[in-house]
């Protein structure tokens, strides 16, 4: 059932070129990042970690995540529309699943986008005439961040649910986003769920995410995860949203 | 005209859109304004505020425009509203009406987050005396840039149905416009871009300032207003609104 929901939500995002933000988003830190490395290459000494920061800059607190609040928010909001709510809900399908299938498209998409900000910074690397790349690091950077990604999804997929609106929940995003550094800076990244990103991410957050502390920060995505996903299913089945 | 403006504020009432743009503008003050102002800080206070604001604004009031157009255009999209609205009114007026709303709000943000950063440099004690001519350039060269990229916002939320396109040309112009502030190195990626161009205009430059000492040896000194670039950013605008206006006009909904 999960599969054919997947395949409906594939189908309603056909011929939208929302991935294609996902796809240009990146590109600019990834040229700008590599530019100001260049300009700042007597200060920036730590190669690969040092590029990585200057790719990763802004893009974790402010930019992901509106754009995935933007996404969330285009994928509830095609429900809002014409009652779509109701004709969803009168098929034979379990309600969860609903709210699960439009995760699992929200996760994909944050999936793309690490890997692609991954690629950029391999290509920029190269490009600059590195060698040795830290893909070990660069895997957990952009498997962390999805992880924290799909966290956000499912808040923002829950708040859009609720609100008609498709501004407010890109609001709530970006306000989101700015609290994560905020809550960073106080050392308090790792339970808070707009932070979860740029901590997994392990960009020029003022906390760290070190080795000792994966286990945990796994446990803290799943824990949200599940948690959202439960309330955003549990929302979904009682209440009316035609 | 007056009725028209009259029939968006009733459409927007209990839509929280001038709650909006307050929340965003407490939001941009507690960013500029978090951490303790003390010592060179407050000596340099109000030269200080007007060499950060810039980057403020570029997110905060690029977004802000953002949000504000769409809110006030997608209300439209739904139930075929425009087709309805234009088999009584001319189209043109829609849009003008639209437009003037939502530029009562943003200019309102920037109006209200210029009085709001005064007020807290009174409040935090900066040393100086208030430069209140350079202010009055300041809220000059943030309200300019903000109506423009306004237009912007709102010719792509009220022509484009889907406000994906609109949200995405302002966060990836939002997140460029910030990027070319901090790339010092690249003064002309500033120039080029829209939202860019609150920093393009600032007019204040810090020099001294090292890792080491800070603001100890710090001074702000004060550039050449930019007036080619502010008659390109009025061109721009005009530029904008008779396409943007056209396009509406001529586009089926």
């Amino acid at each position: 059932m999960l599969i054919r929901l997947l395949k409906a939500e594939r189908l309603k995002l056909r011929r939208s070129p929302v991935w294609l933000a996902f796809l240009l988003m990146p590109v600019l830190p990834a040229i700008l990042g590599t530019l100001n490395y260049l300009g700042n290459i007597e200060i920036l000494s730590s190669e690969w970690y040092s590029l990585w920061t200057q790719h990763t800059l802004f893009t974790d607190y402010f930019f992901l995540p509106i754009m995935l609040g933007i996404y969330c928010s285009y994928i509830m909001h095609q429900e809002h529309l014409n009652h779509n709510w109701n004709k969803l809900f009168s098929m034979p399908v379990g309600r969860a699943n609903i709210f699960l299938a439009k995760l699992i498209s929200a996760s994909g998409m944050v999936l793309l986008s690490e890997a692609w900000i991954g690629a950029l910074f391999l290509i920029s690397g190269y490009v600059l005439g590195m060698s040795d790349p830290p893909l070990g690091s660069l895997a957990i950077w952009c498997l962390f961040g999805t992880l924290g990604g799909v966290v956000m999804a499912a808040i923002q997929l829950t708040l859009s649910m609720f609100i008609k609106s498709f501004a407010l929940p890109v609001g709530i995003a970006f306000a989101g986003g700015l609290s994560g550094l905020v809550f960073l800076s106080k050392h308090l990244g790792h339970v808070w769920p707009y932070s979860l990103m740029a901590y997994g991410m392990n960009s020029n957050s003022p906390q760290e995410l070190i080795k000792s502390g994966y286990a945990q920060f796994v446990i803290i995505c799943m824990v949200y995860i599940a948690l959202f996903t439960i309330f955003g299913s549990v929302v979904a089945s009682r209440k009316e949203m035609g | 005209m007056i009725r028209l403006l009259k029939s968006e504020y009733l459409k927007t009432r209990r839509r929280f859109v001038f709650l909006t743009a307050i929340v965003m503008t407490l939001a941009m003050l507690a960013w500029t304004f978090h951490g303790s102002f003390k010592g060179d800080t407050l000596r340099l206070g109000w030269m200080l505020l007007l060499y950060q604001m810039p980057l403020a604004n570029t997110v905060f009031m690029s977004l802000l425009s953002m949000i504000v157009a769409s809110r006030l255009c997608d209300l439209e999209h739904r139930g075929a509203m425009v087709r309805k609205l234009a088999s009584a009114i001319d189209k043109g007026k829609i849009y003008d009406a639209k437009l003037l709303y939502g530029l009562a709000v943003v200019l309102f943000a920037v109006v209200f987050s210029w009085a709001a950063t005064i007020a807290l440099g009174y409040y935090k004690g900066f040393w100086a005396p208030f430069p209140m001519k350079l202010y009055l350039f300041y809220l000059l060269f943030t309200a300019a840039p903000t109506v423009v990229i306004y237009i912007l916002q709102h010719t792509l939320s009220i022509c484009v149905k889907n406000q994906t396109v609109s949200f995405f040309t302002g966060a990836l112009g939002a997140f460029g416009g910030m990027f070319a502030l901090y790339l010092q190195n690249l003064p002309w990626l500033r120039r080029i871009l829209i939202w860019g161009w609150y920093g393009a205009l600032q007019f204040v430059g810090l020099w001294g300032w090292t890792k080491e000492s800070r603001y100890a040896d710090a001074y702000f000194e004060i550039m050449p207003f930019d007036w080619i670039l502010f008659g390109v950013l009025i061109a721009a605008g005009a530029a904008i609104y008779i396409l943007g206006r056209a396009w509406f006009k001529r586009k089926e909904f």
